[in-house]
């Protein structure tokens, strides 16, 4: 047939024409793809095996099921109006769906912390669990309806067999089982399992043929883009909106000072540096009355990772490389103060206080990790009254003021590979900052009382910034920190200043 | 019961061969019988012409030249075809005059009807195993697009513009300008 033949034709006699010269063996693939069946199927079937998959990095424990809850919801939606059981395992596939997109967009912010308590935890995991056993159970049912429906007999023990793994995971999970032996087992069990669902499915091509689908109104397509859009706008929502704390930013009233101005002064004259006097609250000021000397020690800290210098150098025969972390930027200054105060024994108020010479960035939560001198040196020092503070910024020439958003106790629990599970107790100030701003700054102080004479002060913080805005799920860098992770780990990073010095009679002496 | 088992008690003029094959492959005729008739009554006879034409050309099935599934479905599509076929000539044989034409072609049109299988053929082989999907789906099966639509999660609208591209692709392929 010439081009100017196919030229001639109008569109009937065209798609007529392509009807009669199909020709008669349809290839393989296409009979394989043409059922109303398959596609469906291992949706629901690859669904499940992502959704019970748990792979701990680079976010796959929350892609994997997400995934699989979307192929698994998509799957049934085809199959819905087969029969009652593929209807009621769609309804439980849209309230998994519905309940999961929620938490993957919650942990974006740092309130989930608060939402997802222990007990909140609990009763979603096992509202989840009953679902999934309930959308096991249907789906099994399922399965053997449709064989009924054509006369088949009726076998899906697959299935059956995947309800029975969930059940020991579930019983694993509660004696909190750790050994290889049964965790191997069980992995072997579900892989067999998954591979003797897929055969079962290919079986059950055959009935799959009677399958009645429904006429969609919306596209799959559609549904796919609703839900990514959703989690995109929630994710960045959650970014931009949920990872800072409310602070309670005001300006400084300029004459808070007024009333203790001579105790200021007669600290500047011991040498207590000015910038760091005033930022103190009046209180902090006035607990310094009397003061009989002050210590301090400057040290400006790099809050980056440097760049590596390396140097190779030859001695005789032997040639070395040396390489070194240079810091160009030092972007924090830790400043230490101790103070004397008058007392029968002898008592130190310890002040730490940190100013951001170059702005890093603020992207959500900062914290300071305090070691005052009692934690480690209890035998000569106890803590003689609560542990203060404030955080401040300038901008636009005013000075905004802002207590902790928390300023307390915190035990937590951490794990590390060097010391194993350890439970600990530690002052902990939380806070944020703005995004326009300069000379953002803060303190700790926190007033101590001797026990026994001739120890030593030494006074430790860990302050925790971060870094960057991207990490899942959110934390907050004192969460971050009660981990005990690395020192720069994620989007975080830790710099470490202490204050320590010997208290003499003469005078303090300082050790660098 | 395996494939393999089926055509065996086919091949074996074994009784028990028409009842599997009815069983495993029933729902698959029927599928495949349902766009082209859309009568149940004219399904079910059709679906007993099928296992009648199984049953007498088993001889001929050779897997060389395609699937077994393959060949299930050619048996079945050109059953449904003829029965339409048929159901339409016995409606009208009393407005046919005796000097018709037979509607069987001439050896002229066979040979057209050769060289159109083989350009579309050609043509189909460029297509993505979407595309390709969508036409045997159309163009072979017959299916209506409200069902197409169904079992591809998509809309009517959406399987219509499809339809309509891959038209126009499969012109342009075939050396013919669209009619707009």
């Amino acid at each position: 047939m010439s081009n100017h033949e196919w030229e001639s034709l109008n569109d009937k006699e065209f798609e007529t024409i392509l009807e009669k010269s199909v020709s008669d063996f349809p290839p393989d693939d296409v009979i394989e793809a043409v059922t109303p069946w398959r596609k469906a199927m291992r949706r629901v079937l690859i669904g499940m095996a992502l959704c019970a998959v748990t792979l701990n990095f680079l976010c796959l424990n929350y892609i994997l099921p997400a995934v699989g809850m979307v192929l698994s919801l998509l799957g049934f939606r085809t199959l819905r109006r087969e029969n009652k059981w593929f209807r009621n395992c769609f309804i439980i596939s849209v309230i998994r769906v519905a309940y999961f997109f929620p938490v993957l967009i919650l942990n974006t912010t740092i309130i989930q912390r608060i939402i997802f308590t222990s007990p909140v935890t609990s009763l979603l995991t096992v509202t989840n669990l009953l679902l999934l056993f309930a959308e096991l159970f249907c789906f099994w049912c399922a399965l053997r309806t449709v064989q009924r429906k054509v006369n088949l007999p009726p076998r899906a023990g697959s299935a059956l067999a995947l309800i029975i793994w969930y059940a020991l995971m579930c019983v694993l999970a509660v004696i909190q089982y750790k050994g290889w032996v049964i965790g191997g087992a069980m992995i072997i069990g579900y892989i067999f399992i998954i591979f003797h669902i897929f055969k079962l499915s290919k079986e059950l091509d055959e009935a799959g043929y009677s399958i009645q689908t429904v006429s969609a109104k919306v596209t799959e397509r559609c549904i796919v883009l609703v839900l990514l859009s959703v989690l995109i706008i929630g994710c960045a929502l959650g970014y931009l909106f949920g990872g800072s704390y409310p602070m309670d930013w005001r300006t400084v009233d300029s004459s808070e000072h007024i009333a203790v101005e001579g105790i200021k002064k007669h600290l500047m004259e011991l040498g207590f540096p000015e910038y760091v006097l005033n930022d103190l609250t009046p209180e902090d000021i006035a607990a310094c009355d009397g003061a009989l000397q002050v210590v301090v020690a400057v040290t400006d800290k790099p809050v980056n990772n440097g760049r590596t210098v390396t140097k190779q150098y030859s001695h005789g025969d032997e040639h070395h490389i040396v390489h070194k972390t240079i810091y160009d930027a030092k972007e924090l200054r830790m400043t230490g103060v101790g103070v004397q105060i008058p007392g029968e024994r002898e008592k130190w108020i310890i002040f730490h206080h940190f100013l951001w010479i170059i702005d890093p960035g603020f992207y959500g939560t900062e914290s300071i990790q305090l070691w005052p001198v009692y934690r480690n040196i209890a035998d000569g020092w106890a803590p003689d009254g609560k542990v203060t503070g404030r955080v401040l910024y300038d901008k636009g020439g005013e000075t905004f003021v802002a207590p902790y958003y928390s300023l307390d106790n915190q035990t937590f629990t951490s794990n590390s590979i060097f010391w194993g599970v350890q439970t600990s107790t530690d002052v902990f100030a939380a806070f944020s900052m703005p995004r326009q701003g300069e000379n953002y700054r803060g303190y700790v102080a926190y007033p101590i009382a001797e026990i026994q004479d001739s120890y030593i002060i030494t006074s430790w913080i860990n302050y925790t910034h971060q870094r960057s805005w991207l990490q899942y799920p959110a934390m907050t860098a004192m969460e971050k920190r009660m981990t005990n992770s690395w020192n720069v780990s994620g989007a975080f990073i830790t710099v470490q200043d202490a204050l320590q010095f010997y208290p003499t009679k003469e005078g303090a002496e300082l050790i660098k | 019961m395996q494939q393999q088992e089926i055509i065996e008690l086919l091949l074996q003029r074994n009784e028990k061969g028409m009842d599997a094959l009815l069983l495993h492959y029933g729902p698959m005729m029927k599928y495949i019988i349902a766009p082209i008739l859309q009568n149940p009554q004219d399904q079910e006879d059709c679906l007993f012409e099928v296992a009648m034409r199984v049953w007498e050309k088993i001889e001929q099935f050779n897997r060389e030249r395609g699937s077994w599934n393959a060949w299930l479905t050619a048996i079945t599509r050109n059953a449904a075809l003829n029965y339409t076929r048929d159901t339409r000539r016995h409606n009208s044989i009393e407005e046919i005059p005796e000097d018709t034409p037979s509607p069987e072609p001439g050896p002229e049109e066979l040979m057209i009807q050769r060289e159109r299988q083989s350009a579309v053929h050609h043509a189909l082989s460029q297509l993505s195993p979407r595309d390709r999907m969508l036409f045997y789906r159309k163009y072979y099966y017959l299916q209506p697009t409200a069902q197409i639509a169904s079992e591809l999660g998509m809309t009517e609208r959406a399987i219509e513009g499809k339809l309509y591209r891959l038209k126009k692709q499969l012109r342009k392929m075939l050396g013919g300008e669209a009619h707009e």
